[in-house]
């Protein structure tokens, strides 16, 4: 059967600002699950904390709201658990680069098969306004009344640089778009990371606004970039805080085979070994 | 003849002093002995010190005994370094190299042991097998000719052992064991010291660790996914799982680190599968937030903590109980984490079945606290009755529970089905903050209250559980014992012994630890006169959780002493003795002092 965006929207009233980024990522996400068009039931969403993470109780799949920092392990272990279920999973800036950025690395290298949206802000919105991972230097926020003195993490060069099979960075300013690469993630086949610029209308800088976007923003499909070529996606990527670069920044056209394909292989392997012994001994 | 016979062996890393009690171990489970192996290193990971014990009876062994019957010192400094592990007294045989060129009259200790054997270790080995390689089976010659260990069995290990390393260092090997034999012959022991002939009823028994027990235990118990990270003394029930799990239709990670083992783990149970991780203190610390997280979103889950001397690094190669405030306290919040500790490797495997049983009935995050000498130490035991455990599944809701399907529902027991993705109509939020029924984030104080009341409630049951506890002893009795975890197994034995020496005591072994089950400590409490917690940690942490739940009265003792050093059978039996004294109370010992005897 078909869905519509309604079959994903729970009852829930966001708590989020009027003006938030997130409305437009928890749109585009109902209109890609639409469009891939498995039951709410079967897909699983998990987050970590801060505002962004409250994503999962806006839509009706199951939602794991964990707690700060720990969405993709416990993403993992519910993909490993059941290979079948569609795995999303959310989180902000801080939630992904700062307190869980120690998991990004191995959820990347291990490879299963669901999708990492991260809600980038640049400010710790939660907590009213401290410093994030990716605040440029300089800024001043609740945390750093003289200017930050730190340069902030580079998301895109850094999950490039562990090897992460389809790289995409979205706006909220562009909902075509942004739907599109949550949609194309969710189909990669293995682990899928998507940046979305999500301003924060409250305590974020004025010239990452909505409006400031839609004049920014460099598409990169109309630049003519490959989405096949890692090498020339990282010098792209180097740009992240002066350019604002929308699509797939890399997508691997040979995707390597993932860890949940190896676990049901495993499993198959090691219980007809099980058979195959019971029948010699009998 | 001897029914008891406990062997002490302490040398070099080279040595082969641990692969020598590991033959003595497997030849004594062949010939239908009991026994129990533990073995002790220092913290480098290859060489150094390194030693075991080995205690070898004709019944059940309960613990790895007290003062050594046989010590074998290869050298005196690697003996000397583990003191108190391998305790001499008087009535020790002492055998040692005779090339540390020590008189027997000056041997370093500080007791006169009657009889000191100086054996040309070495060169005996070079003579018979031409390698120092070959000291070890010259050690089990010995051992075997005085003590009347298996020789055939031991001889047959050796031989499927070097088997398959060519006829040259079998044909050594065996050699070398031999002349050890001959020459205990050739030297007989003025007292008969003779383990009596073993009694066996023909079933097969099995070598096995509490950490193989566990990992056994967990697979039995339904156990479908394990994430964990490696750690000492726990890792093992890691590797074991990893090579069986997949058999069952299971998966395992080994996670970057503990935190996203146990979130694994907790993500595994949200999909409806039992699951489970297993750490050490330092671990256990780590993992506190997720055990939270679990508590409030009410999954079924399993933590074993296995105990090390703490606190941080500590002795993470010795046996302590000091982690009972850390696993019944680990995270913050108004939570209550069932706590289960075996008291021997037998026992580990009901307790982690019961482990199971209770995260899956209550949905609930339980610790299981092992201690290194229970997971590390190899005991004989018989085949497990594995019919007698009963499996228990998490409640899952059915036909019309699932129209508007409500996951937290304030129910009369507390308990709520529960879903998983993948089920229709099942759809929740499973939210670390405060939620209503429904699981939709709510931070009102009245429904905080109705669901602290639903999450603490929903455990009360557990508190009437007697079959938790084992009662042992005079049921008349006005002396009571409570221990817990591995020195449950030494208090066993030392009321086994009082009692024989005419001695009315009682023994309380719980096995739930946390929550305190008030009216079961009350109602033992109420038929006493006098009673002692013995447990291995400084603080004496069970007795101290005891008194926080129930009315413990001022001269109901403590009896604690940090890790590492084993509790002896004769040192419970000595103040169990005192206790029945009648006016000792004022001057009763104990072994080290603690605030509650100030």
């Amino acid at each position: 059967m078909a869905y519509t965006a309604k079959d994903f929207r729970s009852s829930l009233k966001p708590i989020w600002c009027p003006g938030c980024g997130d409305f437009g990522v928890v749109t585009a996400l109902y209109r890609a699950l639409v469009n891939i068009g498995r039951p709410p039931h079967e897909v699983a969403f998990i987050s970590g904390i801060g505002c962004s993470s409250r994503i999962p109780g806006y839509t009706t799949a199951y939602g794991f709201n964990t707690v700060h920092g720990r969405a993709l392990p416990v993403a993992q272990g519910i993909k490993m658990a059941n290979p079948d279920l569609l795995v999303l999973v959310a989180g902000g800036d801080g939630d992904g680069f700062s307190i869980g950025g120690g998991h990004v690395p191995h959820a990347i290298r291990r490879n299963l098969d669901l999708t990492y949206i991260v809600m980038d802000n640049h400010i710790y919105g939660l907590t009213k306004g401290q410093l994030s991972p990716t605040t440029p230097r300089g800024a001043k926020t609740s945390s750093s009344t003289y200017g930050s003195m730190e340069d902030p993490v580079n998301p895109l060069l850094y999950v490039l640089a562990y090897g992460a099979g389809f790289v995409a960075q979205g706006v909220p300013a562009d909902m075509d778009g942004l739907t599109r690469m949550i949609e194309e993630a969710i189909r990669y086949p293995g682990f899928a990371f998507v940046n979305i610029q999500s301003p924060c209308v409250t305590f974020g800088d004025p010239e990452d606004q909505m409006k400031v976007q839609k004049t920014k923003m460099r598409k990169l499909a109309a630049e003519g970039h490959d989405s096949a070529n890692r090498l020339r996606a990282m010098e792209l990527a180097q740009e992240y805080g002066t350019a604002l670069y929308t699509g797939v920044f890399y997508r691997n056209p040979n995707p390597p085979a993932t860890y949940d394909s190896q676990i049901r292989a495993r499993q198959r392997n090691q219980q007809s070994a099980v058979t195959a012994a019971a029948a010699v001994a009998a | 003849m001897l029914h008891d016979l406990i062997i002490g062996m302490a040398g070099s890393g080279g040595d082969g002093i641990v692969s020598a009690g590991e033959s003595l171990m497997s030849a004594s489970a062949k010939e239908g002995y009991y026994a129990i192996l533990t073995k002790s290193f220092g913290s480098q990971i290859r060489g150094g010190e390194s030693s075991c014990r080995l205690r070898v009876a004709t019944t059940p062994v309960l613990n790895p005994g007290g003062a050594l019957t046989v010590a074998v010192a290869l050298n005196w400094e690697d003996f000397l370094r583990f003191g108190g592990e391998l305790p001499v007294t008087a009535d020790t045989v002492v055998i040692y190299e005779q090339k540390t060129g020590i008189e027997p009259a000056a041997i370093p200790l500080s007791v006169r042991p009657a009889v000191v054997l100086a054996v040309p270790i070495a060169d005996l080995a070079m003579k018979s097998a031409g390698t120092l390689q070959a000291k070890n089976n010259l050690v089990l010659g010995l051992l075997a000719g005085w003590f009347g260990l298996g020789r055939q069995a031991i001889l047959e290990g050796i031989r499927k052992k070097f088997g398959r390393k060519g006829a040259d260092v079998l044909l050594g090997n065996e050699r070398a064991y031999t002349a050890g034999l001959a020459y205990a012959d050739e030297h007989p022991l003025a007292a008969e010291k003779r383990l009596s002939p073993p009694q066996t009823d023909g079933r097969k028994r099995q070598v096995i660790d509490g950490n193989e027990m566990c990992a056994t235990a967990a697979l039995f118990a339904g156990c479908k996914f394990f994430g964990g990270y490696p750690i000492t003394p726990a890792t093992e029930i890691m590797e074991r799982l990893q090579r069986e799990i997949w058999k069952h239709g299971g998966s395992l990670l080994q996670a970057e680190d503990e935190i996203a083992g146990i979130a694994a783990a907790v993500g595994a149970s949200f999909a409806g599968r039992k699951a489970m991780t297993a750490t050490s203190g330092p671990g256990l610390s780590l993992k506190a937030e997720v055990l939270g997280l679990a508590s409030v979103v009410e999954l079924p889950l399993v933590c074993v903590n296995v105990q090390r001397g703490g606190p941080s690094t500590g002795l993470p190669t010795k046996s302590e109980q000091a982690d009972l405030f850390a696993a019944a306290f680990s995270a913050h919040g108004d939570t209550v984490r069932p706590v289960l500790a075996p008291i021997s490797v037998e026992d580990v495997f009901g307790v982690t079945v019961e482990a199971f049983n209770i995260a899956e009935e209550f949905q609930t995050p339980v610790i299981l606290l092992s201690d290194q000498e229970i997971a590390q130490r190899k005991d004989i035991v018989d085949p497990i009755d594995t019919s007698r455990f009963k499996l228990v599944e998490r409640l899952r809701p059915i036909g019309r529970e699932l129209e508007g399907y409500t996951r937290f529902r304030l129910t009369e027991s507390g308990i709520s089905p529960i879903s998983h993705p993948g089920m229709k109509g099942g759809s929740y939020l499973a939210a670390g903050i405060e939620h209503n029924e429904r699981g939709e984030p709510c931070s009102s104080g009245e429904m905080h209250e109705k669901m602290n009341d639903k999450r603490l409630n929903k455990l009360k049951p557990l508190q009437r559980r007697r079959d938790l506890f084992l009662m042992e002893g005079d049921p008349a009795a006005t002396i009571g014992v409570i221990s817990w975890g591995s020195v449950a197994g030494v208090a066993l034995e030392a009321v086994r012994t009082a009692q024989a020496q005419g001695l009315a005591v009682k023994l309380l072994i719980p096995k739930l630890l946390y929550p305190v089950a008030e009216e079961i400590y009350q109602e033992f409490f109420a038929s006493l006169q006098r009673c002692v917690v013995v447990e291995q940690s400084h603080q004496g942490q069970l007795h101290r959780i005891i008194r926080m739940w129930t009315n413990v009265p001022r001269e109901f003792m403590s009896l604690a002493r940090s890790g590492a050093n084993p509790i002896a059978p004769d040192t419970i039996v000595r103040r169990i003795s005192e206790m029945a004294r009648p006016a000792t109370r004022t001057t009763v010992t104990t072994l080290v002092p603690t605030l509650s005897n100030q």
